[in-house]
């Protein structure tokens, strides 16, 4: 075994496929190495679920923008200058205390790119984008998330154009944290409605 | 319950966004195969639904297949139909 495995381990077929496209597309001048370096450096870097966190953490401490977030997600999320592809038709969710929102997407692997980044692998797996249909409960529940009896689960389905996020309820106890700290608060699945605050 | 214990547990959290630059690829060839449909949406004057729609395609058509190769396989047909190229990649 080589030291420097990374570099022996045999290529893939769909390396290669990947390839082939990549030199169709610069062949096309569609795209350049730099163009697909600055799209991953953004999607690692730039997007992810703090941009979420901090819409969450605006609408928990500024009633107007919570009222504007539920009314038009999209328009208010890009008022702080988030938005893009998977972006375009935001809805959010409120849990209350009777109601859990909890978001899948059956077809693929829809997701609201613009405030929580790129899917987690599990959410793009079969098990998840079925189960949550169909036991959402017995799911979440064995996800770490128990959500007490007599709270009604919603699950909302983004396969159709609409890309929602969840707004957790607020915990207890953090009446006195400011805006970051309480974006702080706030993890990535939690917004996808598969934690509880 | 007070306030700094709810945020002594939030943070004990691995799964809270505190920056943004969690590793979302497995594989450098994932990136590079998300960015490319990225820019061929936005080169060939697409709209997104139009790649989601083969994605959604691929993802049935092989339900076991691993994510990121049925993305491939998405983006294949998604050049395809957007004369981009003539033929498939499929190797």
């Amino acid at each position: 075994m080589s030291d420097d495995h990374h570099h022996e381990r045999p290529r893939t077929p769909v390396e290669d496929r990947v390839d082939a496209l990549e030199a169709l597309m610069t062949e096309k001048g569609l795209l350049d190495p730099a163009a697909i370096d600055s799209v991953v450096e953004y999607y690692e870097h730039a997007v992810g679920p703090l941009n979420g966190a901090r819409v969450v953490a605006r609408a928990w401490s500024d009633p107007e923008y919570h009222d504007r977030l539920l009314a038009d997600g999209t328009s208010a999320i890009a008022e702080l200058g988030f938005g893009g592809p998977e972006g375009d038709h935001m809805v959010v969710v409120e849990n209350t205390e009777q109601v859990h929102n909890a978001v899948v997407c059956t077809l693929c692997s829809c997701y609201p790119w613009p405030v929580l980044g790129l899917p987690p692998n599990w959410y793009k797996n079969a098990p998840y984008r079925s189960r949550m249909v169909r036991e959402p409960r017995v799911l979440l529940a064995e996800m770490g998330c128990a959500v007490p009896e007599g709270v009604e689960i919603r699950v909302w389905d983004s396969s159709a154009e609409i890309r929602y996020l969840v707004l957790p309820l607020r915990p207890t106890g953090s009446e006195d944290l400011d805006e970051g700290e309480l974006a702080a608060l706030v993890s990535r699945d939690s917004m996808i409605g598969v934690a509880r605050l | 319950m007070n306030g700094s214990s709810i945020l002594d547990a939030g943070l004990a959290d691995p799964s809270l966004p505190r920056d943004n630059g969690a590793l979302v690829f497995d594989a450098p060839w994932q990136g590079r195969a998300l960015a490319m449909a990225v820019l061929a949406v936005e080169r060939t004057g697409s709209e997104w639904d139009d790649f989601r729609a083969e994605l959604i395609g691929s993802i049935e058509g092989e339900p076991e297949r691993p994510y990121w190769e049925s993305w491939v396989v998405a983006l294949d047909r998604f050049l395809l139909a957007t004369h981009v190229i003539a033929r498939t990649a499929t190797l």
